[in-house]
């Protein structure tokens, strides 16, 4: 492998220093002269029309300044992704508990929500439709019934499906026909929370030209601009988006939130307005995941290689599609090859908070089904679990769902990583506890995710001093700032601390595409690499022009463009810096600017061992092994810390996690860090990382995504690792104390009721 | 209506008015503008907004203004002096405790709090002793370790080696 000065090593994040001592500034830091706080009305009703909305005595409430309701809005819908279904706050018409109706800006916090207490709503109720499987296929309840007039509404069945995604290749029904082992499951996943730690916030502040600022607390600035500019009715080159540090997001801050209110009571004020979510409201304001219910059928032959595969996943939307159900479809086979499938993937409405994304929505869903599936059927079949994947692993050259072709990738590599570490004696396991009440068992999982494309742009401008200044749009998250600034020093040869990150906000860069979906390292890494390569061919033809070589024959290392053949003839980059100023180029930018790159699957394979109280049937992780293809680890400290975090997130999923909601009301019961238990330092074995590099062909210096996978594998791993310790299968998240318990008492497991014929039959 | 507070933050006495119900957190946030210790959930569950109040760490925002009336309070502002990082400060910068960097000041006041008490703990101890802080970014290895080689580094440091 290449040789790197300052790629593949270890570094201190570029933002460190600032987030030790408490500097780093959050949008919920941002406090203006005049800054009015806001408060949002929530509905108390799962579905109803509005009758009527008072809002006068709250008006009247010394220090209110404003009060605004749906009406004040502009008449449009809008959508998260092509289907316009929404309105940004309710009009007519709510459509779950916790809907914003009304909002208010008061001098402080408190006043506005005295306020809110003011605010006369008459309600009349609607019929509602809380089960999502029932919203399908059973039900004459429909949460919009003018869903196929909407803007963007495509092809699904109607009712309640709001969206139907499939995919077909090869003979199936034939496959199943000619199969020595047909296998038929159902699995069930709960509604999950991000668990970002720094709630939702903005402040939005309208100037006298009209413009409007808003310091956002977001992965996606362009974004935001875009949709707030659709529900304001403004262009988008009145708004400036901010994009403050970011405390954290994992997919729940990719769009639009709740940055609309305050800058429509700004407008309202010329004030500032600022409105910071409550820890509740982050439970059931803003788009968490709802439930899924994941049908897999595969056809195996005799000597356990797959045939045929049938999936269908019902993805709970709640009230609107506020994230696809895209997963379904893209992640129904695993890391597999399988020549024959039918594949389908429905969004489905149901009065319940509609669901955003979070760290690839529903990957972690589907990766549980599969990767279970894949360990029942290899112990059906009589094959060891890891070698019944192999068998059926993708490799180079085969083609993806979407008919892309696989390269070179690592998916054999993390597998037999895997395998080797796991061999070894870990450092929290101990065999010996394996006795009369707990039972040790171990599973394995693997995962398949792509890095992330989409539009990506960066400039490099080299300082007098020598120094460069690094533009992107891209908001930093989990260290990418960083990650970039090693790309452009490695291309022109400087050190990590000569790029400068700069700060930034939508009318200071130009468009990128969100910070999500593992795309940073990737996709504008790859525009950094070709910007600081503008950059660098700026100032080698600037150096051959004044020491009379041509370009080729110099090189651009440790601060300084020299002739290769004799290193003392050269120039330092302060010096090409400083004459560029009255060079006839002028001042050396380097510029880069891409739409996608290609498809490119990035592979981990994950493995626990667990240990399951047999009186109680709690599971304890005691140890928790993963390997992922990285490509190249960029900054192998921030790259483990990424794999460490995401498989956490998954343990989490596996163990704990679960927003309850009301079974009649469709309403958030656990709204609290208190009641939605996320793991503690306490709860987490150490997690062993192995980072396999396989280069991929097309990223940067060979890089590949990181942040998504590590959090796919750990419920199928755990649960695999149960059925190993005491011969149950869950196939419901979370691994309660109380179902495994129940699944070790003989307890036949919960129906969520789906039926796959109905779903067949309602496709034909 | 508001009341006199007279308050010691990172070793300046401050005299302010302040509301009765404010708390603790909101007060350094609001009135003095030390935006450094964070809210993460206002209820005492995520351990953001943690700082050390006498020496012992609390979440903030369980804590009224008014009953830190002549108290001295040590947020993550006041943890530097003249511009050298506390050793948890350089710790968790230098071996990757920290990402999307929210928690972070509750987790290092947390730790300077433990270390306060058991200057020498055990890595379970040290898990125990942050059990009252939530991280989602970095699952919890790489800050443990920090705070192991934070130990260490002082224990060195105390016997007088050299690293």
């Amino acid at each position: 492998m290449a040789e790197f000065n300052v790629l593949g090593k270890n570094h201190v994040r570029v933002d460190a220093f600032d987030k030790v001592t408490g500097h780093a500034t959050y949008a919920g830091d941002v406090y203006l002269p005049e800054m009015l706080m806001c408060r949002v009305l929530t509905s108390p009703r799962s579905h109803a029309r509005i009758v009527s909305i008072d809002t006068s005595e709250a008006e009247a409430l010394p220090g209110v300044r404003a009060v605004i309701t749906g009406k004040d809005f502009p008449d449009v819908y809008f959508g998260s992704g092509a289907l316009r279904d929404r309105r940004v706050m309710a009009r007519d018409e709510v459509f779950y508990v916790g809907e914003p109706v009304a909002a208010v800006a008061a001098d402080d916090e408190i006043t506005a929500v005295e306020a809110l207490s003011l605010i006369r709503v008459e309600y009349e109720d609607l019929d509602r439709i809380v089960d999502p499987v029932a919203s399908l296929t059973g039900s004459s309840t429909t949460v919009h019934p003018d869903l196929e007039d909407f803007e963007g509404y495509a092809f699904a069945l109607g009712g309640n499906n709001c969206t139907m995604l499939d995919a077909d290749r090869g003979e199936v029904d034939a496959a199943f026909a000619e199969a020595d082992h047909i296998i038929e499951e159902t699995y069930h996943t709960q509604p999950i929370n991000q668990g970002f730690l720094e709630p939702m916030a903005c402040v939005a502040n309208v100037e006298a030209n009209g413009r409007l600022t808003v310091w956002a607390s977001t992965q996606g600035p362009y974004q935001v601009r875009q949709q707030l500019a659709s529900v304001l009715d403004m262009s988008i080159g009145n708004i400036k988006i901010i994009a403050m540090e970011l405390g954290g997001g994992f997919g729940a801050k990719l769009r639009l939130a709740l940055e609309a209110f305050p800058a429509l009571l700004s407008m309202k004020t010329n004030r500032p307005v600022k409105l910071v979510n409550t820890r509740e409201e982050t439970f059931t304001l803003n788009g968490p995941r709802l439930e899924t219910n994941i049908y897999l059928k595969t056809a195996v032959t005799g000597d356990g290689m797959i045939t045929a595969r049938e999936a269908r996943s019902i993805f709970d939307v709640g009230a609107y599609l506020g994230a696809g159900p895209n997963s379904g479809v893209g992640h129904g086979l695993g890391a597999y090859d399988i020549p024959n499938f039918r594949l389908r993937s429905y969004g489905v409405y149901t009065n319940k908070v509609y669901v955003g994304s979070y760290r690839a929505s529903g990957v972690a869903d589907m990766t549980f089904a599969v990767e279970s599936h894949m360990d029942v059927i290899a112990h059906r079949i009589g094959l060891d679990p890891l070698e019944f994947r192999r068998r059926n692993a993708l490799k180079e050259g085969d083609v993806s769902v979407s008919g892309a072709r696989i390269p070179r990738h690592g998916l054999a590599e993390v597998m037999d990583a895997l395998q080797e570490k796991m061999a070894q004696p870990g450092n929290g396991a101990d065999a010996d506890s394996d006795n009369g009440r707990m039972a040790r068992g171990v599973g394995i999982a693997v995962g398949e995710w792509r890095s992330g494309s989409g539009p990506s742009t960066a400039s490099i401008s080299v300082n007098e001093d020598g120094t460069v200044g690094l533009l992107t749009g891209s908001v930093d998250i989990s260290g990418s700032d960083t990650s970039l600034a090693q790309i452009a020093a490695e291309v022109l040869g400087l050190e990590l601390e000569q790029v400068i990150v700069a700060k930034r906000d939508t009318d200071l860069a130009p468009f990128t595409g969100p910070s999500g979906g593992s795309r940073i390292v990737y996709s504008q890494g790859k525009a950094v690499e070709m910007a600081a390569g503008d950059a660098r061919d700026k100032l080698m033809a600037l150096a051959a022009d004044r020491l009379g070589v041509q370009p080729e024959a110099l090189e651009c290392e440790g601060g300084t463009v020299y002739v290769m053949d004799n290193p003392p003839q050269s120039i330092g980059l302060g010096q090409l810096a400083r004459m560029s100023l009255s060079s006839r180029g002028g001042p050396i930018v380097g510029t880069a600017s891409l739409s996608s790159m290609p498809y490119n699957p990035v592979f981990n394979a994950q493995g626990a061992e667990v240990l399951v109280d047999r009186e109680t049937g709690q599971v304890k992780v005691t140890r928790f092994v993963q390997a992922q293809d990285v490509g190249l680890a960029v900054n192998p400290m921030g790259v483990e810390g990424q794999l460490e975090g995401g498989a956490v997130q998954g343990i989490g999923r596996a163990l704990s996690e679960e927003i309850l909601i009301d079974r009649e009301t469709g309403q958030v019961r656990n709204a609290s860090l208190a009641t939605y238990l996320m793991p503690l330092a306490i709860d987490m074995p150490e997690i062993e990382n192995v980072l396999v590099e396989v280069p991929s062909e097309d990223g940067p210096f060979g890089l590949r995504a990181v942040a998504e996978p590590p959090g796919f594998g750990p419920p199928a791993a755990i649960a695999n690792a149960i059925y190993d310790a005491v011969g149950v299968r869950i196939r419901t998240l979370p691994l309660s104390p109380e179902r495994v318990l129940a699944a070790m008492q003989g307890h036949e497991p919960e129906d969520y009721g789906l039926d796959a014929d109905a779903l067949r039959a309602a496709e034909a | 209506m508001k009341k006199v507070l007279q308050i010691t933050v990172n070793g300046v006495e401050r005299t302010i008015l302040v509301e009765p119900w404010y708390s603790l957190l909101d007060t350094l946030r609001d009135e003095l503008h030390l935006t450094g210790t964070k809210k993460g959930c206002d209820e005492g569950d995520c351990g953001a907004c943690t700082v050390l109040l006498n020496g012992q760490p609390v979440t903030s925002c369980l804590v009224l203004a008014h009953s830190a009336h002549d108290a001295e309070v040590t947020t993550v502002e006041g943890l530097a002096s003249g511009g050298d990082l506390h050793p948890v400060q350089r710790s968790f910068a230098e071996n990757g405790g920290l990402q999307c960097g929210y928690c972070t000041p509750g987790l290092i006041m947390a730790t300077v709090g433990l270390l306060n008490e058991n200057p020498d703990p055990t890595e379970e101890e040290v898990k125990f002793g942050l059990g009252g802080n939530l991280c989602r970014c970095t699952g919890y290895s790489k800050v443990i370790e920090a705070v192991m080689v934070a130990v260490e580094s002082t224990r060195l440091e105390n016997s007088g080696e050299t690293e």
